[in-house]
């Protein structure tokens, strides 16, 4: 897998609807604080936010983006208000602790495998060792227990796509039509678009 | 609030001009819009009205077969104006994925061309140019529908499933079309010497509206099905134009003097319900999401603020059906 | 989003938030706490919320709870799936068994209107041999309700929410009219249209709780496609916008962020009113009924919190059934691209259903039955699905994200066997208030497993026909029912058939908590039937002076 992203919108960006009826004004709350109220680090030592930012890296990697939309701060933040998605399986400790075990447990993979920390390995090396936690062949002691690829996918993958997905920018990239409040759609058929969505995929233009 | 766009785009647009910029809360509807148009709703309704009233008055006739002619030329272009109008909407709905979409909206304002100028008192050169452009009318309306009817076979569900009937091509709409070709043909033919006797020509002319006003309402009758007539007034083009329809069609079976009254009545009735069906629509519009504020989705989502002046052109064509009628009984005065 | 500790009640000193409105009200009347009303209702969801407006318009005292705020959607909520997480019930439960599920946004609402104000509007009926499987079809066990019965409910509810279905619907006995049309269908839809017809199945514009035409103050559905994180324009109908109005225009009192954590009875083992948390203050409502109406997990975790020297296994638990026979919809999909754009985030999430393995009983190698609609997932909640079904991170799940336009999915409804060992116990961990959080504890069994597998065989072979590829399959499971059961006896059920204890006759369950077994179709239209049954039974009871 190269880090080469074609993208299928090109030029297409929601905020541009800002003005618009697409918007509301609850939306535009929203969306002003996510822009530009980006948290400082408040919940991660300095050595685990190295590491997350290093792993969000190679989960969403974002090479094409000059300003590339943070995914770390908002992951502390959430720890930091100590929030919780209503799902604690019994084989997990708690959310604040699984995220430091989890981080903490890379780190220790990277340096049994590299003698190096995750954050200086190159991306391949990266990428090979996430995987194996995604697919629980990287049990070990510095886990304390916890399923690896229980971690990796229910929670630290999961926020990290939401997290991401949550972006205009990433919103815009994929094409979607939103926001979408007070104005919908009219138009719901196969290659049917409003004149307020993303013109027609550029790869089938 | 905060602007927190990227550069580039906050230079897209111009702040907006004090009037413009929303007020209050960006998800609220703005009834402004709403009743301004539920206003000219009401005042086109009252002009009909006023018409109407206007006609009951005894005034120097011009020659009465002339006269006829007159009201159903306005029917006529009532009939294409509300085509041209709602095909324009619709089909720019439909995204012109078809050239072919682009004929219906071009005719039909042709047709409104052609019956919104009024013709010199003797037929002249144009007469025949104005019987093409009825005649295309005829035609495409009539294609209209077939395509229309195709359009819908080809999606899933076919012509037996509701949803293709309410949301897809709609199945009875270019017949507006095809009736106004049919009127601005038989103005065009009132123009000119009677190859019949008028009360003729206004018995086949209170038919063909009589069919027309039961395949119109038929329409109606379906979308507002749709809308689950959620407003009792919604019944009202599913029952007074039937009911006109009925006597129209009785007056034209039997042209008895109190037939002809009641059906008089009846498509007065008929065309101020088609004014009145645009304020209610205008109205509707409003009721959507965001009102008239985002009208560039209600206007093609609520009700068509244009499609119930059919109703008026079909009242009008009536009065002139009974108008014709009317000639011999003043011959035998 | 705001975090709930941090929210204050809004319905309170005689008002309620308006939920038609920008920040306006709606004048409510007020009770003491040592005012003995006649209903407490934990809860305001599908069972709670329904039963709130049915009893405060029969003239009944109504003080309803909910532990969640009193949203206004027009002002709330925004077009943004982080920012709606608000939605949820997000307070941590434990999770375990052989096929531990996920709780919180795909099952558990926490708000006034519960799980309805994010559900996805599927408004289906049982099936009327469902309500006596174990008799008809050898599985389960039998509703003490009859199926005509529930069908008159149906009926009220449908009216009450302005169903918007198809003029004919293909499967089941005849039935009247729904009161609004179906919406248009969207190319999502319109795939599962295809994919039927290339399987030679029925399929059907899936009747919705949004409205297609306007409602009262409700405008007809925009098309947003946000209906399952909220409905920002009140087409969508909740009971936060139908049913809790009507209760508080007839009298109830709606206490927002108020958290019940015991059920108290007095010494003659009556329910005496309940104990709850708001605003920072603990205090108590005093009642002559108590409901709970908290859904499968929340229900469960209070009767057995509020155990006493009476009822030392909990309350109304003689049975040993309460927790018990917990059950939860098989959510399984299969998803593909097409060569067109979809654009699946347009109009409500699924159009069109199919029910015909709901009514299907030959060539069936399992109990129970599925339904399968067309699917508009939100980016994220797309993303995530990808990520986690195909196991795919890095520049490979953001291509995948790249053709979201493209994609179209079909999943199923599937129903899951009540097993006494998939349960709702209390752990021995306690959350902020000091109430031992709920552990739960689910594992497929066979029965579960072939029916997932035959619903992914078929949708794989209907997606194919319809002309989709590289076609993946994703698991989960949604919603919850059961473990409050009603029955025919004290020893077989936790609450009869009006949905009122065995055990303490002043207490009752309005949720699908109710649930015998769990039927092939979205649980909330029979919810709320169970509602309007419940509330018509406490009227003719309280008419005979039984309650």
């Amino acid at each position: 897998m190269t880090d080469r992203f074609d993208p299928p919108y090109p030029g297409y960006d929601i905020l541009a609807k800002w003005d618009s009826v697409s918007f509301d004004d609850t939306t535009r709350r929203v969306y002003a604080d996510r822009l530009k109220d980006v948290p400082e680090r408040a919940f991660f030592s300095e050595t685990e936010w190295r590491t997350l930012n290093a792993v969000c890296d190679r989960l969403i990697p974002q090479p094409d983006r000059p300003d590339p939309i943070p995914i770390a701060p908002w992951i502390d933040r959430a720890l930091a208000e100590n929030r919780t998605n209503g799902t604690r399986y019994t084989t997990m400790p708690q959310m604040r602790e699984a995220w430091r075990t989890g981080l903490a447990a890379i780190e220790a993979e990277a340096q049994e495998r590299h003698e190096t920390a995750f954050s200086d390995l190159t991306a391949e090396r990266q990428d090979a060792l996430l995987r194996d936690v995604s697919n629980g062949d990287a049990e070990g002691p510095h886990w304390n227990g916890m399923p690896p690829h229980r971690f990796f996918r229910s929670v630290m993958l999961n926020e990290v796509v939401r997290i991401y997905y949550a972006h205009p920018a990433a919103l815009s990239e994929i094409g979607f039509g939103g926001p979408a409040a007070p104005r919908g759609y009219v138009r719901l058929g196969a290659d049917r678009m409003d004149p307020w969505e993303a013109p027609s995929d550029r790869r089938r233009r | 609030m905060r602007d927190v766009r990227p550069d580039h785009l906050r230079q897209v647009r111009k702040p907006l001009p004090e009037w413009r910029r929303p007020r209050g809360h960006g998800g609220d509807t703005r009834h402004t819009t709403g009743r301004m148009l539920g206003v000219l709703g009401l005042a086109a309704c009252g002009l009909v009205v006023a018409q109407a009233l206007n006609a009951r008055k005894p005034r120097p006739r011009a020659e009465p077969r002339a006269a006829a002619a007159a009201k159903v030329r306005h029917g006529a272009m009532a009939l294409a104006g509300s085509v041209a109008a709602d095909s324009l909407m619709e089909h720019f709905r439909g995204g012109y994925c078809n050239d072919a979409m682009y004929l219906a909206p071009a005719v039909a304002g042709t047709a409104l061309a052609a019956t919104a100028v009024r013709p010199p008192a003797t037929p002249r050169d144009d007469a025949v140019a104005r019987d093409v452009a009825h005649a295309a009318s005829l035609v495409t309306g009539t294609a209209g529908l077939a395509f229309h009817v195709w359009n819908i076979g080809k999606r899933p569900g076919g012509l037996t499933s509701m949803n293709n009937l309410f949301y897809a091509a709609p199945v009875g709409a270019p017949g507006g079309l095809a009736a106004s070709g049919l009127y601005g043909l038989a103005e065009g033919r009132l123009r000119r010497a009677p190859i019949m006797p008028p009360r003729v020509e206004g018995r086949l002319l209170a038919g063909l509206t009589a069919l027309n006003l039961l395949a119109t309402s038929a329409e109606a009758g379906l979308l507002h099905f749709r809308g689950a007539f959620q407003n009792p007034f919604m019944f009202v083009p599913v029952t007074a134009p039937p009911a006109a329809a009925l006597v129209l069609g009785a007056a034209a079976a039997d042209p008895a003097a109190g037939l002809r009254r009641l059906a008089r009545a009846a498509c007065w009735t008929t065309a101020a319900a088609g004014a009145a069906g645009v304020a209610f629509h205008a109205w509707g519009v409003h009721r959507n999401h965001g009102g008239w504020r985002n009208w560039r989705q209600n206007l093609i989502q609520g009700p068509p603020v244009a499609a119930p002046p059919a109703f008026v052109g079909l009242g009008l064509a009536g009065l002139g059906a009974l108008d014709l009628m009317d000639i011999r009984d003043e011959g035998r005065r | 989003m705001p975090l709930i500790e941090d929210l204050e009640p809004r319905a309170r000193d005689g008002r309620a938030p308006d939920v038609f409105s920008h920040g306006d009200w709606v004048p409510m009347r007020c009770y003491g706490d040592a005012e003995e009303v006649d209903f407490v209702i934990v809860g305001t969801g599908a069972g709670g919320g329904t039963l709130a407006g049915k009893l405060a318009e029969a003239g009944f005292s109504v003080v309803a709870m909910d532990a969640g705020p009193f949203w206004r959607p027009l002002e709330d909520f925004a077009s943004d799936e982080r920012h709606q997480d608000k939605l949820y019930w997000l307070e941590d439960r434990l999770s375990e068994g052989d096929d531990p599920i996920a709780l919180g946004s795909n099952n558990s609402g926490c708000a006034v209107g519960g799980s309805t104000v994010h559900y996805q509007m599927v408004a289906l009926r049982f099936r009327p041999e469902w309500f006596r499987s174990r008799s008809l079809l050898g599985y389960g066990h039998d509703w003490p309700v009859d199926w005509r019965r529930m069908w008159q409910c149906y009926d009220e509810v449908e009216e009450a929410l302005k169903i918007a279905g198809p003029v004919r619907y293909p499967w089941g006995p005849k039935r009247g009219r729904y009161p609004y049309r179906e919406h248009e269908l969207n190319a999502s839809a319109h795939v599962l249209a295809r994919a039927c017809e290339a399987m030679g199945v029925d399929w059907a514009a899936c009747p919705n709780a949004t409205v297609s035409a306007p409602h009262g103050k409700s405008p007809p559905c925009v098309y947003r496609g946000f209906c399952k994180i909220g409905c920002a324009t009140n087409a969508k109908q909740s009971t936060l916008n139908t049913f809790v109005p009507r209760a508080l225009a007839a009298g109830a009192e709606i206490r927002d962020l108020a958290t019940v954590t015991r059920i108290e009875t007095g010494r003659d083992g009556r329910a005496a009113g309940v104990l709850y948390h708001r605003d920072g203050e603990w205090r108590r409502q005093k009642a002559r009924n108590v409901v709970v109406a908290g859904y499968s997990i929340e229900t469960p975790r209070l009767l057995l919190n509020s155990a006493s020297p009476a009822h030392p296994g909990g309350l109304a638990n003689s049975s040993g059934l309460v927790g018990k026979n917990l059950m939860v919809h098989a959510n399984h999909a299969v998803w593909g691209r097409f060569e067109e754009e979809i654009r699946w985030y347009k109009g409500p999430p699924s159009l069109a259903v199919c029910e015909h393995w709901n009514y299907a009983d030959d060539h069936k190698d399992f109990f129970g039955g599925y339904a399968f609609m067309s699917q508009g997932p939100l980016p994220a909640d797309f993303a995530t699905t990808v990520a986690d079904a195909e196991g795919i991170f890095g520049m490979e799940l953001r291509q995948r994200m790249a053709d979201y336009n493209h994609m179209a999915g079909l999943k199923i409804v599937g129903e899951t066997m009540p097993q006494e060992r998939n349960r709702v116990e209390l752990a021995d961990e306690t959350d902020p208030l000091g109430v031992p959080r709920a552990r739960v504890t689910y594992s497929m069994c066979d029965n579960d497993r072939a029916l997932s597998d035959h619903s992914v065989r078929f949708m794989r072979e209907a997606m194919a026909g319809a002309g989709g590829q590289q076609l993946f399959t994703s698991e989960g499971t949604a919603h919850l029912m059961g473990g409050c059961r009603m029955g025919f006896t004290p020893e077989d059920s936790v609450v009869d058939g009006d949905g009122r204890s065995w055990d303490v006759p002043n207490l009752w369950v309005c949720d699908g908590s109710l649930f015998p077994t769990g039927g092939g179709v979205n649980p909330s239209m029979t919810i709320m039937a169970l509602a309007v049954h419940i509330a018509d039974r406490i009227k003719t009871l309280a008419a005979r002076g039984e309650v």
